[in-house]
């Protein structure tokens, strides 16, 4: 970004860039896998359907893993940001505060009750992440460690090793639910169910739908609680909804996908980095980053280990650790 | 000019300083600190008895006596065959394991000042995870996973403390960097699993979650030896430790050589990690928890070093004890006891209002 | 013999010198001070006084072997500070800096102790003269009722005592302390600074930084004056002090009227310059 630019400049730019590569992650999703179709043999059975095998593999195995790893992106990235907003933390993401690690504990809990990974109900999950929420809620009003950035990383370190540690305990005790397990609490696209995608399209759009009315609150938060209620807004209700727009959000991706970490972080980095601050441009485009960011991973975590297929947290991890190392190495913390 | 305030008139006494019990032998003094001393003895009781137990239950199961018996050797030879063949290497590699964890734990808090900076959560554990990992099933190597933890721990630290510009600045920094360290480490050994068939897999799996159960004897033996060595170098940098509690300024102040003695403790702190973790694997929240009942039990302002040794030993062979007894025949790795009970204990620290304040 | 003469160091005749030697210091963008010498005179009182950001707690941690030079030595007893073993440093020089924080918890006579600790081994713990020169320290500072409270329930002037106590402990002939009165109300002021009199009329050299130069100079004998890292004037303050030299440190015009109590100047009707 030169400095010279302005800022309006800057941003249809960046929408340009960001627009160029979702459709860039969503071809090198489609052509690319970790088994031997070529990318070649891919793109030519995107266009006819001569090639029976590859046209499969392409529209009935990867086109439903694009567009769920799409909509995990877009709910991931979003809640990212809606969360740091709600925060004021730079630090806080939905897999590190064990938002994510309190949904897929929940989806752990209801196999091992007895019912089934297949029939499993969102609502689950969005529970376990309305509770995982909660704990972050708690936290910053609690203790008033809200302004402090780096102890609620703790917190949520500290609330997902005990969760996955009582997982381990169930799966131990189950061979049942070790195996449905093994889905949920490693993060992957790989081998969902084809309905998945579909199946968790209104719960991501009805998240999306409710951050609409926060954006401008959240904006104003931005500017601290005072001036925010100064201004006419409800910091508190602000910030409760904000979190349940966020369970919303992570709760139906986990359930699509498994906890994948990091995305939230990366996501309003990238973002920042490239509009500024202002939840009002950061939110759009990390509807766009998001995808694109989970888009280009999976492709990833099916070349690193041919023919096998990692899983995608492993390369989020891979990409936001550093951020991570960046963020807090920065000089200030920057507050939202 | 006011008076000079003159010599009190009554003889000094010669005694220690309160709380201090105080020996001499012409130039050579001594001081112990009574309440270390007695919450040292009755963390070896406690060490003891859960040794005992530990030894006694088991599929054949004994009484706690007859089991400490058999281990050095008297009873009925049946038993001690049971006892000292199968049961007390086990023992032994939990205690070992433990008390270098709880020094390692208790060393990088006070370095870092700040009681949550523990090797695990630091990322050092996941450091020697990772390449003890890589030692058994990404590289065909000959060389022992405590050669290969050892750098890898000492790869982790070095990162942590590097990337955050030292571990005394800027408050949890350097925790979250390391976290973050951790994460990548983390992330290293899974994509190794992933690479490998799955018969190392499994061979691999104890390392992720921390067991006693897949014990490399060599690697015990080593962790022996390092940890007689360390000991003596841990209670050393202790007493320095105990004055870098203040700020550097007033440290030096005081004569003590920071930069050695950072370096020197972090050093320490590695070496007598990675060992652990080449025997039992990341079982971090040890190093969290033991310092802590040391500096509970002792509940004066130094470094309780072999308090917080015995604590980390009798905490690993408790959980170990009730991971094989919870849900026999099936095993819950030692790992996964302590991230259960250690979770909620590690949640209370953080949302205390004094948890600001250093150790 | 007096209480503080048994505080000084067990060698009575020890002569002990600081000086600094063509000193630089800064960090690697920015230079503090450049090219300085200073000869810190023994057995009197030093007060280094200047503007904001003259550098004089940068040379005051410089002396004190706190910040290495960039170049130039700081020589101790003829030696150089930064090649000498920490702790032997501190059995000559104890400092009171700035920012000085302790473990929560600590006890006034447990921050003492801690003033012993150059003088200890791991084979010479504690000794029947350690414990005197505690109990001596205390009574130095006034602090002998409240050796068992902790340090945070103390207000600021009975800490900044005890933090002083624990510097006498030290028992070094050689004490530098940086702004040892910042944030005390006025009795507190001069309850340190009769304390730092009385330890330099037993002999004990103090080198500290003042941020008041009215203070400076009804308390010390010797005023190094600074300006942006260089020595403006360095004497006797009653000698060296004019209205010329406050306007050229602080940029005001003044008015010296001598103090009627101790004969020392005093800073008045300060205006600033037009």
């Amino acid at each position: 970004m030169s400095s010279s630019a302005s800022r309006p400049q800057v941003v249809k730019r960046s929408w340009l860039i960001c627009l160029t590569l979702v459709v860039l992650s969503v071809l090198a999703s489609l052509l690319i896998g970790a088994g031997d179709v070529s990318p070649g043999r891919s793109a030519q059975a995107l266009w006819s359907g001569a090639d029976s095998e590859a046209r499969f593999i392409v529209m009935e195995l990867r086109w439903p893993r694009t567009l769920l790893g799409a909509m995990v992106g877009m709910a991931l990235g979003a809640a990212g940001v809606i969360l740091q907003s709600a925060t004021r933390n730079p630090l806080a993401e939905p897999g590190l505060l064990g938002v994510s690690a309190g949904a897929s504990f929940a989806v752990v809990l209801a196999i091992s009750l007895g019912s089934s990974a297949a029939t499993l109900n969102l609502g689950v999950a969005v529970a376990g992440a309305l509770a995982g929420c909660f704990l972050v809620l708690l936290v910053t009003q609690l203790r008033g460690i809200g302004s402090d950035p780096v102890r609620l990383i703790l917190v949520g370190a500290a609330f997902t090793s005990m969760l996955m540690a009582i997982s381990t305990l169930i799966l131990l005790s189950d061979q049942r639910s070790a195996d449905e397990m093994r889905f949920w609490v490693i993060g992957a696209l790989a081998g969902r169910p084809t309905e998945t995608a579909y199946s968790s399209a209104p719960g991501v759009l009805l998240g999306l739908l409710l951050m609409l009315p926060l954006i401008r609150p959240l904006a104003a938060l931005a500017l601290g609680e005072r001036v925010a209620t100064g201004l006419g807004h409800h910091p508190q209700l602000t910030r409760m909804s904000a979190l349940v727009c966020v369970a919303i959000l992570v709760g139906t991706a986990t359930a699509a996908a498994g906890p994948i970490a990091f995305v939230g972080l990366i996501v309003p980095f990238v973002a920042r980095r490239l509009v500024g601050p202002d939840i009002r441009r950061t939110l759009w485009l990390s509807l766009l980053i998001g995808p694109i960011i989970i888009l280009f991973a999976d492709t990833i975590s099916r070349l690193v280990v041919k023919p096998y297929e990692l899983p995608i947290g492993v390369v989020t991890a891979f990409i936001g650790a550093p951020i991570l190392i960046a963020v807090v190495r920065g000089h200030r913390l920057p507050t939202l | 000019m006011t008076a000079l305030p003159t010599l009190p008139t009554r003889p000094v006494v010669s005694e220690a300083p309160a709380g201090y019990a105080w020996w001499r032998f012409g130039r050579y003094s001594i001081l112990v600190h009574r309440r270390a001393w007695s919450s040292g003895f009755l963390l070896i009781a406690a060490m003891i008895i859960v040794s005992g137990i530990s030894l006694a239950s088991g599929a054949a199961g004994l009484s706690p006596w007859t089991a400490l018996a058999a281990a050095i050797g008297q009873g009925e030879p049946m038993h001690v065959f049971l006892v000292q063949e199968l049961r007390l290497q086990r023992l032994i590699a939990g205690l070992l394991t433990g008390a270098a964890l709880g020094v390692a734990g208790c060393l990088l808090q006070t370095l870092a000042r700040n009681r949550l900076a523990t090797p695990g959560i630091i990322g050092i554990d996941d450091g020697a995870t990772a390449f003890a990992v890589a030692s058994i099933v990404a590289i065909p190597t000959t060389l022992a996973p405590s050669a290969l933890a050892l750098t890898g721990a000492a790869t982790a630290a070095g990162l942590a403390f590097g990337l955050s510009g030292g571990a005394g600045a800027r408050g949890y920094r350097f925790i979250v960097v390391g976290i973050a360290v951790g994460a990548l480490f983390g992330a290293l050994t899974n994509l190794m699993l992933a690479r490998t068939d799955m018969d190392s897999a499994n061979q691999a799996y104890p390392w992720t979650v921390g067991s006693l159960n897949a014990r490399p004897a060599q690697a015990v033996w080593l962790l022996g030896i390092g940890l007689l060595a360390g000991l003596p170098v841990a209670k050393y940098l202790g007493r320095a430790l105990t004055l870098m509690r203040f700020s550097d300024s007033v440290a030096t102040g005081l004569g003590v050589p920071l930069k050695r003695m950072r370096v020197m403790t972090l050093l320490l702190t590695v070496f007598l990690t990675a060992l652990a973790v080449a025997v039992v694997g990341p079982v971090g929240l040890i190093a969290l928890a033991a310092p802590e009942v040391a500096r509970y039990l002792v509940g004066h302002q130094g470094v309780p070093v072999f308090n917080a040794a015995l604590a980390g030993a009798t905490l690993m062979s408790l959980a170990d004890w009730v991971g094989r007894t919870l849900m026999a025949p099936i095993e819950i790795p030692v790992g996964v006891i302590m991230a259960v009970i250690g979770g909620p204990y590690l949640l209370w620290i953080l949302l205390r209002p004094s948890a600001r304040r250093a150790p | 013999m007096s209480l503080l003469s048994s505080l000084l160091t067990n060698r009575p005749d020890h002569e002990v010198s600081l000086a600094a030697q063509s000193l630089s210091l800064g960090y690697p963008a920015v230079s503090i001070i450049e090219n300085l010498s200073l000869h810190i005179p023994p057995g009197k009182v030093t007060a280094i006084v200047g503007p904001n950001g003259c550098g004089k707690s940068t040379l005051l941690a410089g002396l004190s072997r706190l910040h290495k030079p960039s170049q130039g030595t700081v020589v101790l007893n003829g030696k150089d500070i930064n090649r000498l073993p920490s702790r032997q440093v501190a059995r000559e020089l104890a400092l009171l800096p700035q920012e000085a924080s302790a473990p929560e918890g600590l006890t006034v006579a447990e921050l003492i102790q801690f003033g012993r600790q150059p003088h200890q081994g791991i084979l010479r713990q504690w000794s029947e003269g350690d414990q005197a020169i505690v109990e001596a320290a205390l009574a130095v500072a006034d602090l002998t009722g409240l050796a068992d409270r902790p340090l945070e329930s103390m207000s600021g002037g009975q800490r900044q005592r005890a933090w002083i106590a624990m510097a006498i402990a030290q028992q070094t002939p050689l004490l530098l302390l940086d702004e040892p009165t910042s944030a005390l109300d006025l009795g507190h002021q001069i309850e340190v600074f009769e304390l730092i009199r009385q330890l330099a009329a037993v002999g004990k050299t103090v080198v500290m930084v003042v941020h008041d130069l009215s203070s400076a100079c009804r308390y010390a004998d010797h005023l190094v004056a600074m300006q942006a890292g260089r020595i403006v004037a360095e004497g006797a303050p009653s000698r060296i002090v004019t209205p010329a030299l406050v306007e050229q440190l602080y940029g005001v015009k003044c008015i010296l009227l001598e103090d009627p109590h101790s004969g020392t100047p005093i800073i008045a009707g300060v205006t600033r310059l037009g």
